[in-house]
């Protein structure tokens, strides 16, 4: 097939050849060497033949990664007096291939002071957050926004889900009242 | 006693050992020409709880090849700081071959990891996963000869599946010597009982060779031609692989449109 053939919706592989760069821009899902742009995934060609760029639209989409910047959700694994360990367990929206570890240090609770971790989530709570760094092979998180921080408490003493109520969370079952540091979405079930 | 000498002489003669590994009119003892593949059939996304799955058939070989990943490394401090750390476990099930085959790794296995790893990585945009990891799981089922080049043919698929950015797929195919004649995916007694074998792994639209091995001898001159007998399969894979995954893919979308 020559290289200007290429007609948007066709199918391709990583490595099928979709034009050269004196033709195109090369858009995502492409990749350029030697002058000629390859796909690098499986999909579908998107040709915009206006702006002059190729693309191919995925038909797979590897798992997500954490990545400096992703907002990220997943479940308390433990917690000490000035840090908590997070397993995540999605990226955004994407579910990921395990679970990436990472750490939400008390100075990025919050942009006020924070006295303890304890105040801030108990260990199984659902959390959103915010990837910071990733510096020494560790993501380490931040909360400092109102919509990040627990999505969703659990009773220290009886496990049940915590409700929010006047500004305060109260086990659904024993009515113990707990201090966390809640989403403005608490307990609307968004991850 | 003569007649039973002659009687016990016919019986050390294995049957399905023929005198000759090519018949006068070019043909194989299984049947196939000098340049013909052994039958290949692929399958693409056969285990739902890996990442990326791939199941290939050539001739009597059986393999399955499961990836898992980018995820996070562990042990940890194998990570490394500026891509994705590529891993391989090539193993042969028990009953793959003829006589029962330990599941511990042998040397073998070990050193078939590496360099299926090896002959895979040049493909992997392995840059885009830092500190992470691509495990590749590969399982020989049923082993009949050239199970290393099956192996990265059904690897490269997986590793699609899994929707990892890659530069080129990756096949492979073995050519040798038989009978003093050149040929192409050898089977376990043509491997053992022929001259020389050279597997060979090739990303076909970037023309790049990402493997390749000889055991045996040959000449220069049949060493090359060699080579572009195992290039000629490799084109000639690489349909059967294009069409696996298309067959995946464009099925399903199709089917969520109906
Ligand atoms: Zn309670």
């Amino acid at each position: 097939m020559s290289r200007s053939e290429r007609k948007s919706g066709q199918f391709v592989v990583p490595g099928d050849r979709l034009g050269v760069i004196e033709e195109f821009t090369s858009g995502p899902g492409t990749y350029v060497e030697h002058g000629t742009i390859y796909s690098k995934t499986t999909g579908r060609t998107l040709m915009d033949t206006l702006n002059k760029k190729v693309s191919v639209y995925p038909l797979v989409q590897a798992v997500g990664v954490p990545r400096v910047g992703s907002v990220v959700s997943g479940q308390v694994l433990d917690v000490k007096s000035k840090v908590g360990v997070l397993r995540i367990l999605n990226v955004g929206k994407r579910s990921l291939s395990g679970f990436f570890t990472g750490i939400l240090h008390i100075s990025d609770v919050s942009p006020s002071y924070v006295e303890t971790m304890f105040s801030v989530c108990k260990t199984g709570d659902i959390m959103r957050a915010k990837v910071i760094s990733d510096k020494n092979r560790t993501f380490y998180l931040s909360t400092a926004d109102k919509n990040l921080g627990v999505i969703y408490a659990f009773c220290s003493q009886c496990g049940h889900v915590m409700l929010l109520r006047r500004q305060r969370l109260e086990c659904s079952r024993c009515g113990n009242i707990e201090e966390r540091k809640v989403t403005s979405d608490y307990g609307e079930g968004a991850m | 006693m003569p007649k039973r000498k002659t009687e016990k002489k016919k019986l050390n003669i294995p049957q399905k050992n023929p005198e000759k590994l090519i018949a006068k009119d070019d043909v194989r003892i299984d049947g196939r020409k000098l340049d013909e593949l052994r039958p290949v059939k692929i399958e693409v996304g056969v285990l739902g709880n890996a990442d990326g799955s791939a199941y290939i058939e050539q001739g009597k070989n059986k393999i399955l090849a499961a990836v898992y990943g980018p995820k996070e490394v562990h042990p940890r401090h194998l990570a490394l700081p500026d891509r994705a750390l590529l891993r391989c476990r090539y193993h042969m099930a028990p009953f793959s071959v003829e006589e029962r085959k330990s599941p511990a790794p042998s040397r073998r296995e070990v050193e078939l990891s590496k360099v299926i790893r090896e002959a895979l990585e040049p493909s992997v945009f392995v840059e885009y996963y830092p500190r992470t990891s691509i495990d590749i799981f590969i399982e020989v089922l049923q082993a009949d000869g050239g199970t290393r080049c099956a192996a990265i043919t059904v690897a490269s698929l997986a590793l699609a599946d899994a929707g990892i950015p890659m530069r080129d797929l990756v096949v492979a195919c073995a050519a040798g010597k038989v009978d003093g004649r050149l040929v192409v995916d050898l089977t376990d007694f043509e491997d053992k009982e022929g001259e020389a074998d050279v597997p060979l792994a090739l990303m076909p639209n970037l023309n790049a060779i990402t493997l390749l091995q000889m055991d045996g001898g040959l000449t220069v001159d049949e060493f090359e031609k060699a080579v572009n007998l195992a290039i000629d399969g490799c084109r000639e894979l690489y349909k059967f692989q294009k069409e696996a995954l298309k067959s995946k893919y464009v099925a399903v979308k199709e089917a969520v449109e109906e």
